[in-house]
Parts: structure tokens; C-alpha cells; sequence
């Protein structure tokens, strides 16, 4: 194996697993505020994939800009959803009946955004898509870097948001004990609500990033559901670091085991972790006491 | 579980025919509506589901070849019409459909359905019931391979020999300039990969060295690892057997690695209006087999173009077209057996297209006995921005640039 390939490889996969980060964190937070299975998060990050597309075309102005409106769109969309559709299911069958309402979700999407985009695969058109910079004889995409850059400093910015503000504790403290939570005063139907509007939040922007260097398709997020899904189970349900750590191993490992495994066994990484993690530890490596209760 | 589906349907199918065939012989007029009434052809397309857009395409060219027979007094004399159930993408629905279409609609004429992987269990069900069954998007090796007789490829080559013209070329080339090295992605798919390992096959007996040879799931989203491994591999030439989002993320993720190859060559996307839209301005020297062009002045095509485009607006693409060819070739059936209906009619046509070459937009067709087109495709390249034929030589429309300039 050639060591400037192992380079390059090991590059892409820090890369990709930015992307994965950014894209599992806001599936965590559903799970970990109100073990919600949502199954339309990647169904959402098309869609401000499409409205990134659509901005573009119809503005011609870089797609990033058009974070401006889908981010508030998308977290107000989070919170209403989560007021009057979400709470209205009855606790006990809470999980198993927000697969069935998610997944309701995630085809009417598909089938609108099919409807108005047609099925017709697109793709952002930007003077720097195959521009890249090299690092020690290795190409970074500028795209990728970008979208990279979003990946940090939103995660970052959650993480802050969740450590160090009154509604992160509020929320840290409704996903630790619901009922405890409420009696100390916090109003956690509320704190919910906010909750999985920041998680739709997340992927207004992550399905930005996602725009920015893939062709999509009002089927594409089928495509995305089960590796995410993985991620946040390895990572420990409810955990961003978790989430983001688990995202950047199985990131890494995907792109190195590509070189002598080929696509097709590289990508089953996200089954056999899975797989191992819910048999050696099923609350994942960084969940804790939380992901017990599933 | 669809052998169980398929037994119930054909049951219920005959007991369909069984009632309607009791109602017949009971009315006194049945016999003599029969030639005055419209010739009805069964179709069955993914007009939803993975293989959507295509389908539509091919529905659009079967529609467009009903009116123009129409408008020119129909086939034999009778109007034709269409009957078009979506499968779904689904191997099972399209069983489903053409079990029904045969036996309990009785449709005289079938026409094949989009997709090698609904084009095999459509052409079984026509085969048990000996229908002549002609298709416009079943190139993979393996629909040759079944053993069927009634079954005609309506396009000028299988996906094998796609990259004929192309590899001709390359063995032509003098020593010191032929590419040494190739690099080879396809698609898990069978057309896909029919498409990349034909070339792949001739090449090597032609001397040229496979470097990288990678197959990758349809549902792969991120190509940026296939494309260090063929930048790492430096090889001179990188063919793709691919569709289309596949084609378009790949060559963006070796543009971003600046791997600049001398010849770059992948199936069906270039060809795609979205290309360049989605490429920007580095598609110049970007090769791709196409099976048809709107220029091509062979017969028919003129007068195909130019009734498509007042229709709907816009020029007739690939899927278009082979739909297209499919009714021209049935017709061309029909015309010389003078019937069309179910029974000994349909073998009539069989025999009879196993025999003879049809003129159709894409050329003329001639098949050998497992229904392969005896062509091969043209060769489209980009050429100052635009995509010209540049191969073979009696049809170019450019020369062909080679090395690729930098992308």
C-alpha cells in the first residue's frame, strides 16, 4: 500500500466524518430529548438541500447564504412539529409510533420535493466545486473544507449552547429526568419543543454542506438514514460528542478500509459497528446512564 | 412470497378470460368488431420508484410513435392504443402487470419495459405466453442469456459492445501515444458494468494494463475515495460504467484531486442534459457511447424530431428515441405478418423479425437469435463546450481530441 494514497485516504475520511458529524447530531438530540425515533432527519437535510439548490439557481449568490433563512425556517418547523405532532404521542408507544409518524414525514417530503423539483438529479454548479489545495502532497477539496468548517463550528456551537446556556441546562436537564426536571421549575414540554427545533436546525445546515459537494435526489435520503443511524448508536444515544466521535472513527475507518476492501465492504463498517456495539455495549461508547432505558 | 402472488394472479387471470370468453360466445357480434377496432398494446413502466425518470422518457416515446402512426391512418388500417401500468420500479408489480395485461386485458401487442432488471421478468411472463415482445432498455449481457426467442433488443448494441467504436480507435493509435494504464469504476448494475467491462476486455487483450478496477453499490454517495485510489494509480485512461449522479460525484471528486488522465470516458450521464449544468465548464474531452442523436439523418429520425418537438416542446433524448424504436420495429412486425394479435400471429412476427432489418430513428436493426442488435454505439465527446459525435468517422460531427486537455 502506498503511503501517499494512505494520506490522502486518511485525509478524505476526516473530511467525511465532519460531514457525518454534523448530519448525526441533530438525530442524538431527538433521541436523547424525548426518544424520538426521526426517521425524516435525512429526509430534512435533502430538502435544505434543495432549498440550497433553488436559492442558487434562482440567485445565482453562493448556497451558503441561504442558511440565513432555512436555519429559523427549519427550527421553527422543529418546534412546531415537535408541539403538535410529536406530543401528542402517547408515551408508552412513544418510540415505536414516532417511526411510523417520522417515516409519514420523511415520504410526504420525498413526495413533494419529487413533485415540485422533479425526480430529476441536481447538483450546485460553483466555480470552486473541483478546486482544491494541496496539504504535503495531499488534495483538500475547498468544498469539502467548507463543509468541514460548518461541521466544526456548529458542533461547536451546540456544544456551547448545551454546556453553558439556561436553555442547554434546561434541556440537558429534561433529557437526564423529565420529572425532576419539572420540578425544579423548568417547563420541559417547552424545552422540548426548542429542542427539536435545534435539531432541525442542525440540518438545515448540514443538508447545506451536503449540497455543496453531492447530486441530489428526492430519494437520496434512504441513502443516508442507515449509517446515521449507526453513527448515534455507536456514539451513545443523546451524546453530540459521542455522535461526533463515533462519526469521525467510522469516517476514517470507511475511507482507509475502501483501499484494500473495495466500496462495497467498506461501507458494511456502519452494520458491523452497529452490530458489535449493541451486543458488547449497547448504551454505546460515550452514552451513559441515558441510553440505558432503550 | 411472489411465486405465491404470481400463481393467484394467473388464476385470477384466467378466470378473467375464462368469464370473458363465456360473455363472447354468448353475443352473436363478437367476431366483427374485432379488425375494426383499435390494434391495443400493453405496457408496463416504472413511472415511479428508483427508475422514474427514464420511465417517464420512454413513456413520452412510446406516446409520440401512437400519434404519429395514428395521425398517419394507424397499423393495418386501425388505430393503436396504449395501455401503460406503473410497476414501480418493481420486478414483482411488472410480472403482476404484464400477467393481466396478456390475460385478462388482451391486449394484442406488448412493449417491454426501462431497465435490464424489468426487462428479464417482463420478457418470461411474454415468453410463457408467446408474445412478441420487443424493448427499449434491456442492454445487459444477461437478458441475452435467458434462452428467449420472442425477445428483440430495440437499440443499435448491447451495453458490451458500447465502447466498440471507442476501443477500435484506441488499438489504432500508434504505440508511443496509446494509453499503457486504465482505470476502471462501475456501478454494481448490470448495464453499468456491461458497459465499463467490455471496453475493459478489449483493452487488455490489447495490451493496455488495469490498474484499478473498483465496483461500487448504486446507493454510494461519497466517490472521494474511488478517486484516490485512481489518482494514486496515475493510470493514463479512466472509464466509467456508470448512470448518472455516480458519473457527475466522480468526476468532481478526481477533479478535486487533480488527477488529469489522457482519455476519460462515462456511460450515459454525459449524455444527460443535466451534465454540463452540473460539471460547469470542465467537461471538455469527456467521452460517452450515446445509441442515438437528433442529428442522425438516417431515415425517419427527420420527421421523428421534428413531431416530438412540436408535442412537447423540446427535442426527443436517448430514452426517447429507443422507445420510439420499439413501436417501429412492432409496426415493421405487424405490417409484414398483416395481424397483431394474440396466437399464432405474435410467432408469425417473431420469425419474421429474426429474418429481416427494420429501418428505425436509430439506424437500421437486424438481431441475432437472442434478440442482440447487430451495431454498436456511436461515440460522443465534448468539444468546445458541446457534445459532437467523433466516432465512428463516416458520422463525426468533430474530431476527436485526444490527449483530454486538463479539467
Amino acid at each position: 500500500m502506498d503511503g501517499s494514497l494512505l494520506f490522502q485516504s486518511l485525509i478524505l475520511g476526516i473530511l467525511l466524518g465532519g460531514l457525518y458529524a454534523l448530519l448525526a447530531a441533530g438525530l442524538t438530540l431527538y433521541f436523547g430529548i424525548m426518544r424520538v425515533v426521526m426517521i425524516a432527519h435525512s429526509a430534512f437535510l435533502i430538502l435544505a438541500a434543495y432549498l440550497a439548490w433553488w436559492f442558487h439557481r434562482e440567485t445565482g449568490i453562493d448556497p451558503l447564504l441561504s442558511l440565513i433563512v432555512t436555519v429559523p425556517l427549519f427550527f421553527a418547523v422543529g418546534v412546531l412539529m415537535q408541539r403538535l405532532l410529536v406530543a401528542r404521542l402517547r408515551p408508552v408507544t412513544l418510540t415505536m409510533m414516532s417511526v411510523l409518524l417520522t417515516f409519514a414525514i420523511a415520504l410526504t417530503i420525498e413526495g413533494l420535493l419529487g413533485f415540485v423539483f422533479s425526480g430529476t438529479q441536481r447538483r450546485i454548479q460553483l466555480g470552486y466545486s473541483g478546486e482544491s489545495i494541496e496539504v504535503f502532497g495531499a488534495h483538500v477539496a475547498v468544498v469539502k473544507l467548507i463543509t468541514f468548517g460548518l461541521a466544526a463550528s456548529s458542533l461547536a456551537a451546540l456544544y456551547v449552547i448545551m454546556k453553558y446556556t439556561k436553555f442547554g441546562q434546561s434541556l440537558r436537564a429534561t433529557i437526564q429526568h423529565k420529572e425532576a426536571a419539572q420540578l425544579v421549575g423548568i417547563k420541559t414540554d417547552r424545552v422540548a419543543g426548542y429542542g427539536f427545533g435545534l435539531g432541525l436546525a442542525t440540518a438545515a445546515i448540514g443538508g447545506t454542506a451536503l449540497s455543496l459537494d453531492a447530486t441530489i435526489y428526492p430519494s437520496l435520503h434512504w441513502h443516508w438514514i442507515g449509517p446515521l443511524m449507526a453513527i448515534i448508536v455507536v456514539g451513545g444515544l443523546g451524546s453530540i460528542p459521542g455522535a461526533a466521535i463515533a462519526a469521525m472513527v467510522l469516517g476514517i475507518g470507511q475511507s482507509l478500509l475502501q483501499i484494500p476492501m473495495g466500496t462495497t465492504w467498506a461501507q458494511t463498517i456502519f452494520y458491523v459497528a452497529l452490530f458489535a456495539t449493541l451486543m458488547l455495549r449497547p448504551q454505546g461508547f460515550f452514552g451513559g446512564r441515558l441510553a440505558q432505558r432503550f | 412470497m411472489s411465486m405465491k402472488t404470481t400463481s393467484i394472479m394467473r388464476i385470477g387471470a384466467i378466470l378473467g378470460a375464462a368469464s370473458l370468453a363465456l360473455t363472447a360466445c354468448g353475443g352473436s357480434d363478437s367476431g366483427s368488431g374485432d379488425d375494426e377496432g383499435p390494434i391495443t398494446i400493453g405496457v408496463s413502466l416504472p413511472l415511479t420508484g428508483d427508475f422514474a425518470e427514464p420511465g417517464k422518457g420512454v413513456q413520452r416515446g412510446y406516446e409520440a410513435w401512437a400519434a404519429d402512426v395514428n395521425d398517419a391512418g394507424g397499423l393495418l388500417g386501425r388505430k393503436v392504443e396504449l395501455k401503460i401500468l406503473d410497476d414501480q420500479s418493481n420486478a414483482d408489480r411488472v410480472v403482476a402487470d404484464y400477467e393481466s395485461l396478456i390475460a385478462q386485458d388482451e391486449v394484442d401487442l406488448v412493449f417491454g419495459p426501462f431497465s435490464t432488471r424489468l426487462v428479464v421478468p417482463a420478457a418470461r411472463v411474454a415468453d410463457e405466453y408467446g408474445m412478441l415482445f420487443v424493448e427499449p432498455a434491456g442492454a445487459a449481457p444477461e437478458v441475452f442469456e435467458q434462452g428467449f426467442g420472442n425477445l428483440f433488443y430495440a437499440a443499435p448494441a448491447v451495453a458490451n459492445d458500447h465502447y466498440n467504436y471507442l476501443a477500435e480507435w484506441i488499438e489504432a493509435l500508434p504505440a508511443d501515444q496509446r494509453p499503457k494504464t486504465a482505470a476502471y469504476a462501475a456501478m454494481d448494475d448490470p448495464f453499468a458494468m456491461g458497459t465499463a467491462y467490455g471496453l475493459k476486455d478489449k483493452m487488455e487483450a490489447a495490451g493496455v494494463k488495469t490498474v484499478v478496477d473498483e465496483k461500487y453499490p448504486p446507493n454510494t454517495t461519497d466517490f472521494s475515495s474511488i478517486a484516490a485510489k485512481i489518482e494514486s494509480s496515475d493510470a493514463d485512461m479512466i472509464v466509467g460504467g456508470t448512470q448518472y449522479q455516480d458519473a457527475v460525484n466522480l468526476i468532481v471528486a478526481l477533479q478535486q484531486l487533480d488527477y488529469q488522465p489522457k482519455l476519460a470516458a462515462f456511460s450515459t450521464a454525459p449524455t444527460n442534459p443535466e451534465f454540463p449544468e452540473a460539471i460547469g465548464d470542465k467537461t471538455e474531452g469527456i467521452l460517452s457511447p450515446t445509441g442515438y442523436t437528433t442529428e442522425a439523418t438516417v431515415a425517419t429520425n427527420k420527421e421523428f424530431v421534428e413531431s416530438y418537438t412540436k408535442r412537447n416542446g423540446n427535442p426527443p433524448g436517448e430514452d426517447e428515441a429507443n422507445a420510439y424504436t420499439t413501436g417501429q420495429v412492432v409496426a415493421a412486425a405487424v405490417e409484414a405478418a398483416g395481424c397483431a394479435e394474440q396466437g399464432e400471429c405474435q410467432q408469425k412476427m417473431i420469425d419474421w423479425l429474426h429474418e429481416n432489418e427494420v429501418e428505425t430513428v436509430v439506424g437500421p436493426l437486424s438481431w441475432d437469435a437472442d434478440g442482440r442488435p447487430q451495431g454498436a454505439h456511436m461515440i460522443q465527446q465534448y468539444v468546445g463546450g458541446e457534445i459532437k459525435i467523433v466516432l465512428p468517422e463516416d458520422v463525426k460531427e468533430a474530431d476527436i481530441i485526444y490527449p483530454k486537455p486538463a479539467w
